[in-house]
């Protein structure tokens, strides 16, 4: 039994990811899975909500890592919301935030991504 | 001294100091090496370092011979010390060159025995030694010089430059002839000392180090107290000795001894007395041995040492009562006014205990150490001495001071399956913990973040070896700390202290992130080898929650 759920669903182009509890490996290929069906469908514009994140591991982090080199491929754009500090500390030390926008919440990034053709 | 008897387990938590000592003294023959003196308080382990530096030095290459001296307070007469510290150069060296043990015990060997061993040796260059020291041995100066200049003369004659390790240098002070000190005998040593070829490592009481000029100039190396790890590496040893691996001291007795080996040493052995001793076990050992062990015998002694009259040790014992029980410098003015006596009484009672090493002085005040082990035994002492306690209401007055302390350390142990997501286990475990201590929730998260990785990390490097981790929380005032213990073996890296990736698992850059991880979200990381393989102990310093939400969300764009 996974200490991990996603739910997700796309409105317009922007597809929105919700995962919730603990984000290891498990529940980061299946983020992963989630975000390449997304691309593969055209959805290009992506959004991660960290609000019922609980923790992330470091070997979750190194397949965060290739989901992001996936939006890079696919020349899509990639938000996160709803971020602690310590999750936020945690990819800014694997060197991922440059690769993605930060909101506070699932509007803001919204708003942002609809701006964006 | 059994230099033979000298084992590298049985030096535990040294070995870095060593290694960088060793490496010192092998540049003479580079013509690089330094004189230097070993600087550090009573019992830090400053004759065990330079016991051990000769046992390498002599079991372990040929490059460079070493000679061992220990000043004796009973030998200071100019040319009873010359005649001893050349005999015993000279054993030393023979035994050196051929790795003969018996000649290091020599002790008491004449002049005329060693000279036809000399001879039997083919060591001409010791032979004329000898026969210099005989004809010029008549004026104690000149036999001193000899005696002092002799490593040089066989390193100039043999090729071999030799490492002169002498302890307890601070007696030489006291160097004489016909019962006058004379400060021109120690200046005698300036001129081996500076020799590149004949490096001296020179330790002893720093305080009176500092007041002989040929000391004062050289280089000095500050020998630390025992470090966390090195502290668990040299328990573990002594537990193993006496067969009580399954033991613990705990952690605040630990802290209480400040990582010092003499201490550790003494109570670890005393409460070994018992089988596989318990925490209270190792109480009740500290206890005794500040009562009247060895740690209260050793303290004693040098009491006695620097101030022989029993009036003047009163009057010392007193003084010392009162500047360990205020935070306060005290100047000799304030000594004197406080305890009745002249300025000139007061200062020398002052600084008899600074030399003794119980003050630390500085331009003119004197204040107390950090010792809290010292700091008990002149309670002991003033207590038995002064107010004439007994020994029972001592014991409970000291078991009421140490035991409630303890009873704020709480501590919590788990065993943990290497199942998937067990460290999920240990994290909610911290969670509630930080709850019920109403710690900082900001903080207990990151910890929290740091305890996962470290589980993980235990989990990959015991996966086949044992089936559990062992995961210890102790809560104490303003920390946490959390040990984590797997079977995984030998992943330090010796020079580092950190851990080795593990190329078989191909995780190399995730377990470095974990390890960045975990430096970022703790205030101290350390790794240590255990009897069941590797343990990381996680230190947190986390406050009383502020009411501080633990929601943060980023606000950036």
């Amino acid at each position: 039994m996974s200490n991990f759920s996603l739910s997700s669903k796309s409105e317009q182009d922007i597809a929105i990811m919700e995962p919730k509890g603990y984000i290891n490996d498990i529940g980061a290929e299946t983020l992963e899975l989630a975000s390449e069906q997304f691309l593969g469908n055209g959805i290009k514009k992506l959004i991660v909500n960290f609000s019922g994140v609980q923790f992330i591991n470091t070997i979750g982090l190194s397949i965060f890592l290739s989901m992001v080199q996936k939006t890079l491929e696919y020349h899509s754009l990639l938000c996160f919301t709803n971020m602690k500090k310590d999750h936020r500390e945690i990819f800014e030390m694997a060197g991922l935030m440059k690769y993605v926008k930060v909101f506070k919440d699932e509007n803001d990034a919204f708003s942002y991504l609809n701006r964006r053709s | 001294m059994s230099f033979s008897s000298l084992q590298e387990k049985d030096f535990s938590g040294r070995q870095d100091e060593l290694a960088g000592l060793l490496k010192r003294v092998l540049q003479a023959d580079t013509g690089l090496a330094q004189s230097i003196v070993l600087s550090g308080p009573r019992g830090i382990g400053k004759t065990e370092l330079l016991k051990h530096l000769f046992s390498q030095l002599f079991w372990k290459q040929s490059r460079m011979a070493p000679f061992f001296y220990s000043v004796s307070p009973a030998l200071l007469s100019a040319s009873a010390f010359s005649r001893t510290y050349l005999t015993q150069f000279i054993c030393q060296r023979l035994s050196f060159q051929k790795k003969e043990q018996a000649l290091l015990y020599r002790d008491g060997i004449t002049v005329e025995d060693l000279s036809t061993l000399a001879e039997e040796h083919e060591a001409i260059w010791a032979r004329d030694l000898l026969d210099q020291y005989a004809r010029g041995s008549a004026d104690p100066v000149d036999g001193l010089r000899i005696a002092l200049n002799a490593p040089h003369r066989s390193a100039l004659s043999t090729g071999i430059p030799v490492a002169v390790l002498i302890d307890d240098f601070h007696w030489l002070a006291g160097l004489h002839r016909d019962g006058f000190p004379e400060q021109r005998l120690i200046a005698l040593f300036e001129e081996p000392v500076s020799q590149r070829k004949t490096p001296h490592v020179i330790a002893g009481s720093m305080a009176e180090l500092q007041e002989i000029s040929v000391v004062s100039g050289l280089e000095r190396i500050a020998v630390q107290p025992l470090g966390q790890e090195a502290t668990s590496s040299r328990i573990l040893s002594l537990l193993q000795e006496h067969g009580s691996e399954g033991s613990s001291v705990p952690p605040l007795l630990l802290r209480h001894l400040g990582g010092n080996p003499f201490y550790l040493d003494r109570v670890v052995t005393r409460a070994c007395v018992k089988h596989n001793p318990d925490e209270k076990d190792f109480w009740s050992a500290y206890i005794r041995e500040i009562m009247n062990g060895t740690l209260s015998l050793f303290w004693s002694s040098v009491l006695k040492g620097y101030l022989p009259d029993l009036s003047r040790r009163r009057t010392a014992l007193a003084l010392l009562y009162k500047i360990y029980h205020s935070s306060d410098a005290f100047s000799c003015e304030r000594i004197a006014k406080s305890f009745s006596l002249t300025d000139s009484q007061a200062s020398a009672v002052a600084k008899a205990l600074y030399l003794a090493g119980f003050l630390r002085g500085e331009f003119g005040f004197f204040k107390a150490t950090d010792d809290r082990v010292l700091l008990d035994i002149i309670d002991h002492l003033y207590m038995r001495e002064m107010l004439a306690k007994s020994a029972h209401d001592m014991e409970q007055d000291f078991l009421e001071r140490l035991l409630p302390q303890k009873e704020q350390v709480v501590r919590f142990d788990m065993t943990l399956p290497m199942t998937k997501e067990a460290e999920l286990i240990a994290a909610q475990c911290l969670d509630q913990i930080g709850k019920n201590f109403h710690l900082n929730q900001d903080a207990i998260g990151q910890l929290q973040i740091a305890v996962i990785e470290a589980c993980i990390n235990a989990m990959e490097h015991g996966q086949g070896i044992g089936k559990k981790v062992y995961v210890g929380i102790i809560v104490d005032e303003g920390r946490i700390e959390v040990s984590v213990e797997s079977a995984g073996q030998e992943f330090i890296v010796q020079e580092t202290g950190e851990p080795v990736h593990d190329q078989n698992t191909g995780n190399g850059p995730k377990r470095g992130w974990g390890l960045k991880l975990i430096k970022r979200f703790t205030d101290e990381v350390t790794f240590e080898k255990t009897a069941l393989g590797t343990k990381v102990v996680l230190v947190k310093k986390i406050e009383k929650s502020a009411g501080v939400p633990k929601e943060d969300v980023a606000n950036r764009e």
